[in-house]
């Protein structure tokens, strides 16, 4: 194990092996589940080989992954059961919604290579709308970690909490964001530059993104207030309504459709709780293809170039504020 | 072995469980009336002569599981757990009514005794594995029994399950298939024929035994051998007839899910139990459990 290399040089999904074997040995229920992908999720070779009696390749089988999770769950076991995103969310939703959400069985799904991250596989694996379908299920908790410290913090957190959780995998190297001091909490979003002008909110993989263009708006005089949400469910509503009190101004951006995932799920709060001018970068709607990022980011029109223009079109907007 | 006796009994038992299933789904309006009778004899020889559970203890963890992977067969279970003790069983007067325990589909978190939620059809043999899996690699004794419906066996889910199931070797598994050849829209060798449906499970690595499911002696023994099977899973075909035990619905398609329109239809399904129907002291707690 690469216990010395500092996390974040490790690829994410190394962490997600590594930190599941880390929690295997302080709890004795947890076990693995993986649909033939186990290589991609970063569990193989590092637990199938630390805890082979923990460790369940059901085969090309999804649905029969989730049912045979909730079973363990619901006689004390916490499954952490991955995929990559399409198979192990819209594949698999009746089951997840049935089998576990509405059994309220405690069962971890992970969901890997989150939207265009899915890069040369392609538009029938670029799962754009996970953050959405799971975010309207009853009893599901929902995260996207933008680096390894934040993704370590989750897993400690999952194997503690009871009850269904989804969090997305980003498989690679991502560069840092926070440090091993970091703590995560559900419902609580990061704070990652203080503004007044505009409230920039991101989740998962586009935070480095939005943290790159916050830092070059700074430079032509526009003072972004950035807040990273690893927890789209449940939403830190009352940080988001204190920046948007502010300033009025939010744009949000995610690796995902922009109907329903987390530019909904602040659109949905503002529109009730304070109502502020929107902005939502992500993927219209439409499907992935297979392309560069950055050929699918000017195509969509969410890298920083894009998050920057949409700050500066924010800015020639009077506020709104109620 | 076979003791009249018992035999005697437990027909009883079953003409209480077809009355007050009858009268359960006319009380809520509707419901599947069809397989739950079709499961009358099996549900009863599980819990009275095979499975051991404890209705004091609903979560002891070295009773044998059940689940009832055709979850729209609750009203059977629900007779069964309530004359096993698990609730009252005035509550099996409030099938589907607003805040009810005992809702159309069978949920762990609604009713004592229920194992696992199931409703969506497919899902109940994963989640069985899961808890046999479970329970071999935890060194427990106790058996999973699954029913599965033959309609639900259309679903690929199954399938994926099957394999699982057997390349694991879940000798602790017992599925049952309550093969009463209908299905919502019709008969299953017309909709999806199953056939050769025993062949299929031994391609699967499963030990498979046949019974006829409305007998007791052939339940009994069926299951009893079941339990005694080493090395892979066992799947047991129940021959049953939907609708069992009421001549309005016997064997009939429309038997999935009743309607009841009118006090006309709440007494034409009760005669339709003929002179086995035991109306009057069922609902009553006080009347001496045949346990």
């Amino acid at each position: 194990m690469l216990t010395d290399t500092p996390l974040h040089e490790l690829e994410m999904r190394v962490v997600y092996g590594n930190t599941l074997c880390a929690l295997a040995a302080q709890h004795p229920n947890i076990y693995v589940l993986e649909a033939d992908l186990s290589k991609a999720s970063g569990t193989n070779p590092v637990f199938c080989c630390s805890y082979p009696d923990r460790f369940i390749n059901v085969g090309v089988c999804e649905a029969n992954m989730i049912g045979v999770a909730a079973g363990l769950a619901v006689e004390g076991k916490i499954p952490f059961c991955a995929s990559f995103t399409p198979f192990a969310t819209r594949r698999v939703y009746d089951q997840i919604t049935i089998s576990v959400a509405y059994a309220k069985a405690n069962v971890k799904i992970v969901g890997t290579a989150p939207g265009i991250t899915a890069g040369p596989n392609g538009g029938t694996h670029m799962c754009l709308q996970d953050l959405a379908i799971m975010r309207v299920m009853p009893h599901m908790v929902v995260l996207s970690p933008a680096d390894a410290y934040e993704l370590r913090a989750c897993l400690h957190w999952m194997a503690e909490y009871e009850g269904p959780v989804y969090l997305q995998l980003l498989r690679g190297q991502l560069p840092p964001i926070f440090d091993p001091s970091y703590g995560f909490a559900p419902g609580r979003a990061q704070h990652l530059r203080s503004g007044g002008d505009v409230t920039l909110v991101s989740t998962g993989y586009m935070t480095s993104f939005a943290r790159q263009a916050a830092e070059e708006l700074a430079a032509e005089g526009i003072a972004v207030d950035l807040w990273h949400h690893p927890s789209i469910k449940p939403l830190d509503g009352e940080s988001l309504a204190q920046s948007a009190r502010r300033t009025g101004r939010v744009v949000t951006v995610e690796n995902q459709s922009v109907l329903g995932g987390l530019g909904g799920a602040v659109c949905e709060f503002l529109a009730e709780q304070c109502p502020a001018y929107v902005s939502r970068l992500g993927v219209p709607d439409r499907f992935g293809e297979v392309a560069t990022e950055e050929y699918l980011f000017n195509k969509h029109g969410f890298g920083v170039m894009h998050i920057k223009e949409a700050c500066r079109t924010m800015m020639r907007r009077a506020q709104c504020r109620l | 072995m076979h003791d009249d006796t018992i035999d005697l009994n437990l027909d009883q038992l079953a003409g209480e469980f077809r009355y007050i299933i009858t009268e359960m789904i006319c009380l809520a309006g509707s419901g599947h009336l069809g397989g739950a009778l079709s499961l009358v004899e099996i549900i009863i020889t599980l819990y009275w002569r095979l499975m051991r559970v404890n209705p004091d203890n609903p979560q002891w963890e070295e009773r044998d599981r059940l689940v009832l992977s055709k979850g729209h067969a609750g009203p059977v279970l629900y007779t069964a757990l309530a004359y096993k003790g698990f609730f009252p069983k005035s509550w099996l007067t409030t099938l589907n009514a607003d805040g009810t325990y005992l809702p159309s589909h069978v949920d762990r978190l609604r009713t004592s005794g229920i194992d696992m939620t199931a409703g969506s059809l497919g899902q109940g043999l994963s989640a069985a594995c899961g808890m046999a899996y479970r329970a071999k690699k935890d060194n427990l004794a106790h058996a999973v029994y699954c029913i599965i419906g033959d309609g639900e066996s259309n679903e690929g889910q199954i399938w994926e399950a099957a394999l699982f199931a057997g390349h694991h070797k879940l000798d602790n598994l017992i599925a049952i298939c309550d093969y009463n050849c209908l299905q919502i829209d019709g008969f299953t060798d017309d909709v999806l024929t199953l056939e050769p449906l025993a062949a299929k499970w031994t391609a699967f690595n499963w030990h498979v035994l046949e019974m006829d499911g409305h007998d007791w002696q052939s339940i009994y023994r069926t299951l009893d051998a079941a339990r005694q099977m080493r090395g892979k899973p066992v799947m047991v075909i129940a021959h049953t007839v939907k609708g069992k035990g009421n001549a309005v619905v016997e064997n009939l398609p429309a038997s999935h899910n009743i309607k009841i329109n009118s006090p006309a239809d709440h007494q034409k399904y009760l005669q339709g139990l003929g002179p086995a129907c035991l109306a009057g002291t069922p609902w009553q707690d006080s009347k001496e459990l045949p346990c």
